[in-house]
């Protein structure tokens, strides 16, 4: 299956594992710093709310590290689609264009949708794919399990009775 | 450090991009059990980077020197029901928190409103942190529920 972006395969799954696992080795051994990415959304929230959770001490801290991380994670991205087909606005998204056909709006307010229960599920349980699925389970820590199962456990019922039984679809 | 931090964050998302964990369609097909590309990545990220973690916690000190300090995460309610409304986030966008940053990278529009949603999300979570801190046994409101 091709990626959306380059029209082409993805790298294959034990070569980007072991990338996603240098990078988290590197901000651990050169920084002493714990993988984890959804924390940066709070961080984003503290220069814009004077709320007493985003004046914690830890979130001031982390701005310094975190920020500059999330900023290459959006070159990352721009630096992965120059190099392939060329930078261009994308409003393709495969399988949810086949099962329903949204226009520009439509996928805006779909895509909000999901961002709200991202931000506030992830600060609730504490941290996301990275922060708990890869660092804690790494370091197996309990609550990252426990968060991981609860992740994984919600999005496959969401998937599954999206596709399987809303949309119909025949994979 | 900061020129660090933005190297290995644009090794990351460089990653997340080219490996399908950024994809719509690798998302839905994980959930669907149709593709094993990111069991596979995350899978593969843990099996390496658990004895990583280990050997350096052993060691003890960074390259440089510095203790080496882990802040573990709290274990409470918000675990199991946080966990549950992020997967139905993750399923609905198609991206987890990182990957909604290199999508916009990307030039994919869409994943803008994600990230409006995200920190709308995030900042009503902080808003009413002290009324559902009791019921979901939250850390004091100091600690936060830990980063990540």
């Amino acid at each position: 299956m091709p990626l959306i972006l380059t029209h082409m395969p993805p790298l294959h799954w034990a070569v980007a594992g072991t990338g996603i696992a240098a990078v988290t080795l590197c901000l651990l051994f050169l920084a002493n710093r714990r993988l984890g990415i959804s924390t940066g959304f709070e961080d984003m929230c503290s220069f814009v709310t004077a709320l007493p959770y985003f004046r914690r001490s830890s979130v001031r801290s982390g701005r310094q590290w975190r920020l500059p991380f999330v900023a290459g994670l959006f070159i990352g991205g721009f630096l992965s689609a120059v190099l392939s087909t060329g930078w261009r606005p994308i409003w393709d998204l495969g399988m949810l264009d086949q099962a329903l056909a949204l226009g520009p709006a439509g996928k805006l307010a779909w895509m909000f949708v999901g961002g709200l229960f991202i931000g506030f599920g992830t600060r609730l349980a504490g941290g996301c794919t990275s922060g708990h699925g890869i660092f804690g389970l790494s370091n197996f820590e309990l609550p990252s399990l426990i968060t991981t199962m609860s992740f994984m456990a919600g999005g496959i019922a969401t998937t599954q009775l999206l596709y399987r039984v809303v949309f119909h679809w025949q994979g | 450090m900061t020129l660090l931090y933005v190297l290995l964050g644009t090794a990351f998302g460089f990653i997340l991009s080219r490996s399908g964990a950024a994809d719509y369609n690798y998302i839905q097909a994980m959930f669907l059990f149709e593709r094993f590309q990111l069991y596979g990545i995350i899978g593969t990220a843990v099996a390496v980077t658990a004895p990583g973690v280990w050997l350096i916690k052993r060691r003890g000190r960074t390259a440089a020197g510095r203790p080496i300090e882990i802040e573990l995460k709290p274990l409470h309610r918000g675990n199991i029901v946080g966990g549950l409304l992020f997967g139905v986030g993750w399923s609905i966008a198609g991206m987890c928190p990182g990957p909604i940053f290199v999508n916009i990278g990307e030039g994919k529009v869409y994943a803008l409103a994600a990230l409006a949603g995200a920190l709308i999300g995030a900042g009503v979570f902080g808003a009413i942190y002290r009324q559902i801190q009791h019921w979901f046994r939250l850390p004091p409101l100091a600690l936060g529920t830990g980063d990540g």
